[in-house]
């Protein structure tokens, strides 16, 4: 508040800008506010324009792509039942959110412990969670032959089963990662006094820390299942069969086809993303935390 | 953070019980099993396989020694894609970082930069890659994409518009696509610092004087520079992997113009069948990966110590 009263009498906001000044109420706002809302309304469309370009080709005829048409003037919803009912979409969408919600879960469950022990016991010394992150640092390319070999002895080749355990064991890193950051501020007094009641370590882990960290538990829960959903390189290697494929494997198939239709490639991705996008605007409360916990200290 | 755990001491509690620390050392086994399948084991696959002959049904058939390595570290195209692939990711790292700075501010001082706002500014990082690969497509998309049609209304030649089919403007038409997609991530990570800042020093130095960007280059920039540092790094490791863009925008071309590391490695498993020479790319692109990446991850120990 009081950076409005001061700022009049600073240089930079003498000089207001005569067009949105038009407005009365406008005229006392800062020069430097003003000029960042305009900036912030260029970014977004810079952000927004693509996502609703997709939705506008999404309603384009087989014709229309490529022909410098921006909004068709006769919409195509058959683009979107077509990919609904004439291919696999909705089975990949199954797939992918079964994956990713199978490999979250996963991940939280063995995550958690580990992040407590890192955090407030100090457990494998201070490298211990270093190592554990090194290998998110490569390409995950690196490792899909060997993971490949690895699948297939065990029989869990283009099986869903395999890839979600696979989503579920490469994200542990990234969950101990954001879950380290939320366990640091959690007050030492309170498993302390758990401890001296009579509680063990398990206990104290299940009913004083899970519940304390229960936002940072959604919010990584969503993270990671979001990462899983839109995988790809992986599940194509890993689950590349018809009743296995997820969504982004599905969709890269499309080009493949002989006269690719961009309208229902369009469609598709739109309503693929659906889930996605739902899922960080319900989730959007806690998201938020979760996602700078690992580098925002 | 580190520092206040140091001067409690690392020591565990002295009545602690050897039950507890073996509590302790169950919790985090689940996590150090999967580093050893996740990390260790394609680690010395992948030394045993540039090692020796391997194709992707048949690994390890003979011993070859560092032939395939030498083969590898001769071969321009190879090297050419190395080099490719770190100038991609520190250039669209650099720029996502200033990008999202810049959001991050904006978003900070504009009158409407609510949650609702927050919110549609990170749509483009929840998107699969897959998709955000087919839209830039689309929008990139020869004589009537969306960029082609935008050159058209200010008047320039829409036909000439075709940034993935020409050899020097693939790649950062892929970059663009990227720093597009990640920079969301940039300036929610910067937006959290500039809201988490010490509001007492930002009004004292306002009192003394300072205002605009010389507020923002002594004030706040030292305060958030962890966490720019941090946002760097992250950014720098998700450059390092791209692949899915790669793969569905260009498939490495026009030529070799947009064959990056990951998806030469691809090209040699799954066209060449040839995991030896696959896994002696892999081998070299890690230990470039490393020498990259770990500097910038001191650099940010660094900054966040000094900060705390």
């Amino acid at each position: 508040m009081s950076s409005a009263t001061l700022a009049p009498a600073s240089p930079a906001s003498t000089t207001a800008p005569p067009a949105p000044a038009s407005h009365g109420r406008r005229r006392r706002l800062q020069h430097r506010s003003v000029i960042a809302t305009i900036l912030l309304a260029v970014l977004l469309l810079f952000f927004l324009l693509p996502i609703l370009y997709l939705f506008s080709v999404s309603l384009m005829g087989q014709n229309e792509t490529g022909q410098g048409v921006l909004v068709s003037p006769n919409p195509q919803w058959t683009n979107w039942s077509d990919v609904l009912t004439q291919s696999n979409l909705l089975l990949s969408i199954l797939n992918s959110l079964i994956a990713a919600i199978g490999g979250a879960l996963i991940t939280l469950l063995f995550a958690l412990p580990a992040a407590w022990a890192i955090v407030r016991y100090r457990t494998g010394g201070s490298t211990l969670s270093a190592t554990i992150m090194s290998p998110w640092l490569l390409p995950p390319i690196v490792a899909v032959v060997p993971l490949f070999t690895l699948l297939r002895i065990a029989g869990l080749n283009n099986t869903l089963l395999g890839l979600t355990v696979l989503y579920g064991l490469m994200n542990i890193p990234v969950g101990i990662w954001l879950l380290e950051g939320f366990m640091r501020k959690l007050p030492r007094e309170l498993d302390e006094a758990a401890k001296l009641d009579g509680a063990g370590a398990f206990r104290v882990l299940v009913s004083i820390v899970t519940p304390l960290v229960a936002p940072a538990v959604v919010a990584i829960g969503i993270i990671v299942a979001i990462l899983n959903y839109n995988e790809f390189l992986l599940a194509t290697f890993i689950a590349p069969g018809k009743d296995t494929q997820t969504l982004p494997v599905l969709l890269s198939l499309f080009y493949g086809e002989r006269t690719p239709h961009y309208g229902k490639i369009a469609a598709a991705s739109i309503i693929g993303v659906i889930p996605v996008y739902a899922a960080a605007v319900l989730g959007q409360r806690w998201l938020v935390g979760g996602l700078t916990s690992g580098a925002v200290k | 953070m580190a520092d206040a755990a140091l001067t409690v001491r690392p020591r565990r509690p002295r009545g602690q019980s050897r039950r507890e620390a073996w509590a302790h050392r169950l919790f985090v086994t689940p996590s150090v099993l999967t580093l050893l399948i996740l990390g260790l084991y394609p680690l010395l696959f992948i030394i045993a396989a540039a090692l020796s002959e391997s194709t992707l049904g048949k690994p390890f058939q003979s011993w070859v020694g560092a032939d395939t390595l030498a083969a590898v570290l001769g071969d321009a195209d190879t090297v050419a894609a190395f080099l490719r692939t770190v100038v991609y990711a520190l250039g669209v790292s650099l720029a996502s970082l200033v990008l999202g700075v810049v959001v991050a501010l904006a978003l900070q001082s504009a009158v409407r930069g609510g949650s609702l706002v927050r919110t549609l500014v990170l749509l483009p990082m929840f998107m699969p890659p897959v998709v955000v690969g087919t839209l830039w497509k689309l929008v990139y998309n020869s004589g009537g994409g969306l960029l082609a049609t935008v050159v058209g209304f200010f008047g320039g030649d829409r036909q000439a518009v075709a940034p993935l089919s020409s050899t020097s403007w693939a790649m950062p038409a892929i970059g663009l696509a990227d720093v597009w997609e990640w920079t969301p991530l940039v300036a929610l990570l910067v937006f959290t610092a500039l809201v988490a800042q010490d509001h007492e020093i930002v009004e004292a130095a306002r009192l003394d004087g300072a205002h605009g960007f010389r507020l923002f280059w002594s004030v706040t920039l030292p305060s958030i520079a962890g966490v720019l540092a941090a946002a760097f790094f992250i950014r720098l490791v998700l450059a390092f992997k791209v692949f899915d863009l790669v793969f569905m925008m260009t498939s490495g071309g026009p030529g070799q113009a947009t064959t990056t590391s990951s998806y030469e490695i691809y090209q040699a498993v799954f066209r060449e069948f040839d995991v030896g020479k696959a896994a002696a790319i892999t081998l070299v692109l890690a230990v470039i990966v490393t020498i990259v990446t770990i500097p910038v991850a001191l650099i940010t120990r660094r900054l966040q110590a000094n900060h705390e």
